[in-house]
């Protein structure tokens, strides 16, 4: 039996909706408590979904908020969010469109994470931690060079800075800032913390990967990508690091002795594209894929004989030209779907079974 | 096909200006000179992190000159990460600049900048690298590259070279000062202005970097057969009749580069190869070349010229010239 064309039906047109913005998405985000989404848009549009309503696109809340959009995070608290922009500012914004200025400084905010417990961004060669209350000052922790990319373990107890030559490793607690480095020679573009604490990832200007296990601060280096990677996504456990830049969503394996060794496993291969953003599903063991045409994918993860669901068709299988998938994002509960693109299409699907 | 697909290309790039030149020679003048001009485009600027202040302009951006090496084996393949970044945010959204300038601190080198528009594909594909624009104070040039080979390998590297305060050296003066510049950068366009009132179409749009654009950037020079020994960067230039066999200098060029590509700044070159009607235009920063046929079949029967230039240290011309006459078809 031949199988299927993966994009022959698009989940998006019977579960989903989406709406076209004049700039491009940069961030997509799910609210804590799952029941609203955000998008941010390189204008500074806000973009605010009530999950209720979130097929009635005429009901999005859009709020001009920033002077250039850059990073979007959920915020400390279940139901909002943090934007940062090229204005300098990070903003909480609540669901009703409501926000107050957290910060306000002179350089960029390319990067902004939180946990439950704290909030972190980067202005430059800075870091400004602060804990979820907004007490006390901004603790700053600083390093060599710019930083690229940043990731709070899955306990929120310590904070990893990318940058030149390596990575900073920050006790959020500590009161003495003083970070562990990792280091390894060139420029490091984004960084992830496996689940379980067992390793640090970064990625590299050369189109690769490269890793320390934290047990014994083994290096790893993980390559072969005719693209650079712009996304990776740990799946739940820590089993796989799901990870963009070649025509497939690239996995590596992080058990049994590996990565090191193994063979990555490709899913959702489609060939002659490649895939944007990639993210591992919070309760399954599923990874969602955007490509560059603005198609996207949710793949199970399996050796061979995978099931895929087309989420849309992108500009090359004769679906909407929406440009790369700059973003995705799961609700915490893995019913609910939200994606951005550069063309600025920002789109939100339903996955949770229906009566 | 090929040629509308680079039409193409090039519409949708955006142009980036690099605007280098001593601290006091002049650029936050030429800066707002250009900014302020009423050309109805949007420009923005990048800044280094010592710049100057007054820059009149919606959108200035601060650069920390953060420059790393590759790890592709290439010993000097620097780029500028914190470049690839900020351009890559700034082209987010299409259209929303016409043009991007990029200040350099008075004794960065311009290589670095070159080359991270070879080597991001994020980069090359939002914007391409329109010229390297060098702002000189005439009062004090000779002075300076003496003392600085910062301000040598501006010079070296230049598409543009603006020789700005003219209005205080005398016209003998001019004219060793130019002799100077021409000696280390043979191909750049000299401009002399008073108080960076220079044109703005010696500035923009030069297509320094555009293979599509290298019969217009390169002049028609003559070779120079001047014998003296130059210690410092200098250009040397070959003119060859007769068609090349593109494969045996696609050998030899790559070999030099792989060589030599430490001591050469920049090369450029037109070359015509046996079976072949149109021009390959050639050019290459250091290490990274990049190459492509260019422009309409030609006619037959004009003589065919290969013409070939190579800025920088410690060039050994005669062995140059042997190697580019070895590739000549047989």
């Amino acid at each position: 039996m031949t199988p299927k064309h993966p994009l022959s039906h698009e989940v998006l047109a019977t579960r989903g909706a989406e709406r076209r913005f004049e700039s491009p998405i940069v961030g997509v985000k799910i609210a804590r408590d799952g029941k609203n989404a955000a998008a941010l848009t390189a204008d500074g549009e806000v973009i605010l979904i009530n999950r209720q309503t979130m097929r009635e696109t005429e009901s999005w809340l859009v709020e001009t908020l920033h002077d250039g959009g850059l990073s979007l995070a959920r915020d400390c608290a279940a139901d909002s969010f943090l934007t940062g922009g090229e204005d300098g500012r990070v903003l909480k914004i609540r669901p009703d469109g409501s926000h107050e200025e957290l910060y306000k400084g002179k350089g960029w905010i390319e990067t902004l994470e939180s946990t439950p417990g704290h909030y972190a961004f980067s202005i430059r060669k800075d870091v400004m931690l602060r804990d979820a209350e907004g007490k006390g000052e901004f603790k700053t922790l600083e390093h060599p060079s710019t930083v690229t990319g940043l990731a709070f373990d899955a306990k929120g107890l310590k904070i990893a800075a990318s940058h030149y030559n390596g990575v900073s490793l920050w006790f959020v607690k500590a009161k003495e800032s003083t970070p562990r480095s990792y280091e390894w020679k060139g420029s490091h573009i984004h960084v992830a913390v496996h689940p379980e604490g067992e390793a640090i990832v970064t990625a590299m200007q050369e189109n690769e990967l490269h890793g320390w296990r934290l047990s014994d601060g083994h290096n790893m280096r993980m390559s072969g990508y005719p693209r650079q990677v712009h996304s990776m996504s740990f799946t739940r456990k820590g089993k796989w690091l799901a990870t963009s830049g070649a025509d497939a969503a690239v996995l590596w394996p992080f058990f049994g002795g590996g990565p090191m060794g193994k063979p990555p496993l490709e899913l959702a291969r489609l060939p002659g594209l490649f895939s944007s953003a990639v993210l591992a599903h919070p309760t399954e063991e599923i990874v969602a894929v955007g490509y560059e045409d603005g198609a996207i994918i949710i793949a199970e993860i399996g050796d061979d004989d995978h099931r895929a669901i087309p989420v849309c068709r992108g500009a090359k299988s004769k679906g909407v030209d929406r440009g790369a998938v700059t973003s995705l994002c799961f609700s915490d509960d893995g019913g609910m779907l939200i994606f951005g693109t550069e063309e600025g299409y920002c789109g939100v699907v339903d996955l949770t079974a229906q009566s | 096909m090929a040629a509308s697909e680079q039409q193409g290309e090039t519409e949708q790039t955006v142009p980036v200006t690099v605007l280098t030149g001593f601290l006091g020679a002049g650029k936050t003048t030429l800066l707002n000179h250009i900014l302020t001009t009423d050309h109805g485009r949007k420009y923005a600027v990048v800044v280094n992190e010592f710049g100057e202040l007054g820059i009149d302009n919606d959108l200035v951006v601060d650069a920390d000159e953060e420059v790393f090496e590759m790890n592709n084996g290439c010993i000097c393949c620097t780029v500028r990460g914190d470049l690839i970044r900020i351009l890559t945010k700034l082209l987010r959204k299409r259209g929303r600049f016409d043009g991007i300038i990029v200040e350099t601190t008075g004794l960065a080198d311009p290589a670095p900048v070159a080359q991270t528009f070879f080597v991001d594909e994020h980069v090359r594909n939002k914007a391409r690298l329109d010229a390297v624009v060098t702002v000189i104070d005439a009062y004090n040039i000779l002075q300076t590259l003496k003392e600085s080979p910062e301000a040598v390998h501006q010079v070296a590297f230049a598409d543009v070279i603006i020789l700005n305060k003219c209005d205080l050296v005398d016209a003998a003066q001019q004219e060793e000062i130019i002799k100077k510049l021409r000696s280390i950068n043979s191909v750049a366009q000299i401009h002399k202005v008073e108080r960076g009132q220079a044109s703005l179409t010696d500035i923009l749009d030069k297509g320094g970097f555009d293979l599509k654009r290298a019969l217009d950037t390169m002049p028609d020079f003559l070779e120079s057969h001047h014998h003296h020994h130059e210690e410092g960067v200098s250009s040397v230039s070959f003119s060859l009749k007769g068609e090349l066999n593109q494969q045996r200098f696609q050998q030899w060029i790559g070999a030099i580069l792989q060589e030599q590509g430490a001591d050469i700044l920049r090369a450029k070159g037109i070359l015509h190869f046996k079976g072949e009607k149109r021009r390959f235009a050639f050019q290459a920063v250091h290490m990274m070349a990049d190459g492509d046929f260019i422009g309409e079949a030609r006619d037959p029967s004009t003589e065919e010229e290969s013409r070939l230039v190579f800025i920088g240290r410690n060039l050994d011309k005669e062995g140059l010239r042997r190697g580019f006459e070895s590739c000549l078809a047989a």
